[in-house]
């Protein structure tokens, strides 16, 4: 493995490379695109949760103007169920029968000349419903239990000798609720057929995924289907996986013979495109008198889909967090006739930590002990399941520059001992430790005669800055000017990327950007290995360094000449590359593959007679790895930082428990943070880059959310005195 | 505006339920004759019948700000105003601010402080932020909060939003 070498151009606070695009309206995301002859589409969504459709008429919705095709489960077409992913299986296809699993289900899709008709004879479809009773609460004992989903159930030591030796124990119940992903952009499909091709605009995190779904799906070849999505208005987690909107959209294209676009309505969007599943977590913490941590349990249950999978193991981070000798952690999921749960920005991080970092603010009160103390005191120098060193950890740093940043000092212990004015002021802080996730990636890389140079995978950048990182990078490992390199993604046709998600693409992606240029740099090499007017020939690699658009001799920049002379010299027009990542393997290194690590401070402000609960001031320290713009690696933590505070204090999907219908499913209703409940905040980023890859980044798109849950809520113990165990911590949970 | 005669339906189908209008719409100073579905809201005439999709749909009741552009220079959420009823007023729409393709001060604060991270709210956000200083309501930090509370980024830029309407409202 060759290590990056840090240049001038990877790190610095660029500004992001798609910004013109962005800030003139110009970008153009999936609903954006319109397509000759195309058509519209709306969905009729099931009013029932449980049950079945004893009759559905269309005739009324047939007659309305401009209708071209009204599709239910009576005619849809025999559909595959998508194929196994890196995620676990895909939803189920949509349409394949008259059973009713959940509320706002998708059972019909509505094809007319323009959007206002469809929407308008999507209503006069007609359905008579045999209603079965729903399971609809995650403590409903008649609840099918999935045990262990994922097999990440933990047990080290034993528990029940260490709580038998401790002095304190702290045993409580910490509930999350649903929340919905809600990215800003509605999501959109634009599906166009000409004959067995496939092209597809779509709200995707993961275009090559859409491709092989839908190949599969519609038996075609994968070859035939093209996936666009060269912009994404937000994902969060929501446009991981081919949900039945976009099946539809695609077999509602192949009906009309003519291209059809489906947007989701803003309250399809909290049922048609997965969501953060509500969780009861158990967790029992046990410590010594000294603040030593010698045993802990963290039970959880998620809710999911009667017929599909999610990935909630909110247990497993009390495995992972610190030095304890003693811990079992167990994970269970509970089918209820809910939408599809999905991962919604840290999955199971954001709902585990908070239960494991405000337990462990409840045993540092009980000890008396400073609640950073109790976290550095149980710092994991190893990584505590594998017993292995980190390939990178520099959480301490993150607890004490932190501290320092915030002011820590100034806390004083006893809860309601802070005031200003009329507020009561609280400080509180959380540890988190992400886990790693790194999969396969593959990338191009080109050098043109003009000596600019084009990298390009299949990836997305949701808003994350991935065009702007890769670009840093590919500039510097091509000693391009960033100026001149440019750097695609959003294309299925393009070479094989993983999703942006699990905040796993930055790795994967960034080493394999890394491989095709080290690659490409070859290539240039390879052409001159013989060539005696080049100063370069016979340089192997190693020899070698790039700037300034030249290739020359480490240690000899005369040595050398620019990637145009080579190229005209021998009459090429350009040379590529291909380059492509493996995840680094933990027993290979002989170390613990590392995430992200972080501390987060929060002073909150909260007026006892109103209960109105500020937060005053965030300070986010995180150890990311190497920092590729740090600029938009700011802009992740800062943006998670608001998810985490949105997390805490006002989101809460509200399924109404008689019908199943979500009762808050529009922005009216659905609570989250707009500018003025947003504080200024300090982000820090500590520590260097991972070992573990070339290119040494860890992901910062979700550990900026976790922590602030629990970090608000031991700012409110420290406030008032109360300790709230259920989110959001609202105004009536604050004074009840 | 123009009710239009509608066609008689085919034989068997029911009357359509709605009605055609003709209308003329000046956007960005340009005036725009269509013939549309009295349903069409503002956003969907100037993204699906004018081309100009910088306004964003993002709720698609009025909730979220994404769709804001201005008309005769006050913030509106076009997605909650039907495009029949504004004729004779003069829209204005994030395409407009750079006409020469040279970056207003606005976009140019936004980029230089990432300001955004998806983009999807961007349009909306500028169009409600120069309307902001116009108004003279970008005097003060807290008047910033406020008054940019209308528009919801999700992906959580606030602060850095603040920063660029901070530095344009300084004369930056």
């Amino acid at each position: 493995m060759t290590t990056l070498e840090t240049g001038t151009v990877v790190g610095a606070g660029l500004d992001r490379v798609d910004a013109p695009l962005k800030v003139t309206g110009s970008a153009q995301y999936p609903n954006d695109f319109s397509l000759t002859g195309m058509v519209h589409a709306a969905l009729v969504g099931s009013t029932i949760a449980a049950g079945r459709i004893r009759s559905i008429d269309v005739t009324r919705a047939w007659a309305a103007p401009g209708v071209l095709a009204v599709v239910t489960h009576l005619n849809a077409p025999k559909l595959e169920r998508g194929p196994m992913t890196l995620l676990g299986g895909s939803p189920p296809a949509p349409l394949q029968d008259d059973r009713i699993l959940h509320y706002g289900q998708h059972i019909g899709i509505v094809v007319a000349e323009s959007a206002e008709q469809a929407r308008h004879a999507a209503r006069l479809v007609r359905v008579e419903y045999e209603p079965a009773e729903a399971l609809l609460d995650v403590n409903d004992p008649r609840a099918e239990i999935v045990e262990n989903p994922w097999g990440l159930d933990t047990e080290r030591g034993d528990v029940t000798a260490g709580f038998a030796r401790a002095d304190v124990v702290v045993d409580e119940a910490y509930t999350t609720p649903d929340n919905t992903n809600n990215p800003l952009g509605l999501m959109a499909t634009v599906a166009s057929w000409h004959g067995d091709s496939l092209t597809v605009h779509d709200s995707t995190q993961w275009p090559h995924n859409v491709r092989t779904s839908l190949a599969g799906i519609f038996k075609v070849p994968e070859s035939g289907v093209r996936v666009l999505a060269p912009f994404v208005g937000g994902g969060f987690g929501a446009g991981l996986r081919v949900w039945s909107h976009v099946i539809l959209t695609v077999l509602a294209a192949r009906e009309v013979g003519r291209p059809v676009k489906l947007v989701l309505t803003r309250p399809e969007m909290f049922t048609s495109v997965g969501h953060r599943p509500n969780s009861v977590q158990q967790i029992k913490i046990g410590a010594t008198r000294d603040g030593d941590l010698v045993a802990i349990e963290h039970h959880g249950i998620s809710s999911v889909a009667m017929e599909d999978d999610d990935y909630e193991p909110v247990s497993y981070c009390s495995a992972l967090g610190y030095a304890c000798p003693n811990v079992l952690t167990r994970d269970r999921q509970a089918r209820l006739n809910i939408p599809c749960p999905g991962s919604m920005r840290a999955p199971a991080e954001g709902q585990g930590n908070f239960a494991l970092e405000s337990a462990l603010d409840e045993v540092a009160h009980a000890i008396g002990m400073d609640p950073l103390e109790i976290r550095l005191r149980n710092y994991a120098e190893e990584h505590p399941i594998l017993g292995l060193p980190w390939s990178s950890k520099a959480l301490r740093e993150c607890f004490t520059e932190g501290a320092e940043r915030f002011g820590w000092s100034r806390r004083t212990p006893e809860p309601g001992s802070m005031r200003d004015g009329r507020w009561l002021v609280g400080y509180g802080l959380a540890g988190v430790s992400y886990p790693f996730y790194q999969v396969p990636c593959q990338a191009r890389a080109s050098v043109r005669h003009d000596g600019s140079a084009y990298v390009r995978s299949a990836a997305t950048d949701i808003g994350t800055g991935t065009y702007t990182v890769m670009t840093q990078l590919a500039a510097e490992l091509l000693g391009v000017d960033v100026a001149r390199v440019r750097f695609d993604l959003g294309d299925s046709d393009m070479p094989y990327a993983p999703q942006a998600g699990g905040s796993g693409l930055t790795g994967a992606l960034g080493n394999a950007v890394h491989a095709a240029c080290r690659r490409l740099v070859r290539e240039f090499l390879d052409v001159v290995r013989d060539d005696t007017e080049s100063p370069l020939h016979g340089a192997a690699l190693d020899d070698v360094t790039v700037t300034d658009g030249r290739i020359h001799r480490i240690g000899d920049p005369a040595q050398g000449e620019t990637y145009t002379e080579i190229l005209t010299r021998h009459g090429l027009e350009e040379l590529s590359a291909d380059g492509r990542s493996t995840p680094p393997q933990s027993e290979e290194l002989g170390m613990a593959l590392s995430g992200a690590f972080g501390a987060k401070f929060v002073e909150v402000r909260l007026d006892p007679e109103l209960g109105l609960l500020r937060v005053a001031r965030v300070v986010s320290a995180i150890d990311g790895g190497r920092i590729l713009n740090e600029k938009t690696a700011t802009s992740q933590i800062i943006g998670g930082t608001v998810g985490g505070i949105s997390q805490a204090m006002f989101e809460e999907t509200a399924t109404d428990q008689v019908t199943g219908r979500i009762a808050n499913a529009t922005f009216g209703d659905y609570l989250m943070p707009v500018n003025a409940d947003v504080p200024d905040m300090e982000v820090l980023f500590v520590g260097g880059p991972d070992r573990a890859t070339a290119v040494g980044t860890k992901g910062v798109g979700e550990v900026g959310l976790v922590g602030l849950a629990a970090a608000i809520g031991n700012a409110v113990f420290h406030a008032t005195g109360r300790r709230i165990r259920s989110l959001p911590i609202t105004i009536d949970r604050l004074m009840l | 505006m123009k009710h239009m005669e509608t066609e008689a339906p085919p034989t068997g189908q029911s009357p359509p339920d709605v009605s055609q209008v003709d209308i003329t719409l000046t956007v960005n100073g340009t005036a725009h004759r269509l013939e549309i579905d009295s349903r069409v809201t503002l956003l969907d005439a100037l993204r699906d019948h004018l081309g100009l999709t910088g306004a964003k749909k993002g709720c698609d009741q009025g909730a979220c700000g994404a769709c804001t552009v201005l008309v005769d220079g006050k913030r509106v959420v076009s997605c909650l105003a039907l495009a029949a009823q504004y004729e004779d007023r003069e829209i204005t729409t994030v395409e407009s601010l750079c006409p020469s393709g040279e970056l207003h001060p606005m976009q140019e604060a936004f980029a230089r402080h990432d300001a955004f991270q998806c983009g999807y709210c961007t349009p909306g956000q500028i169009m409600s932020a120069v309307s902001l200083i116009a108004e003279g309501r970008a005097n003060s930090e807290e008047e910033i909060r406020e008054f940019m509370s209308g528009n919801i980024c999700r992906c959580g830029a606030y602060p850095n939003i603040r920063a660029a309407i901070r530095d344009v409202a300084a004369g930056g």
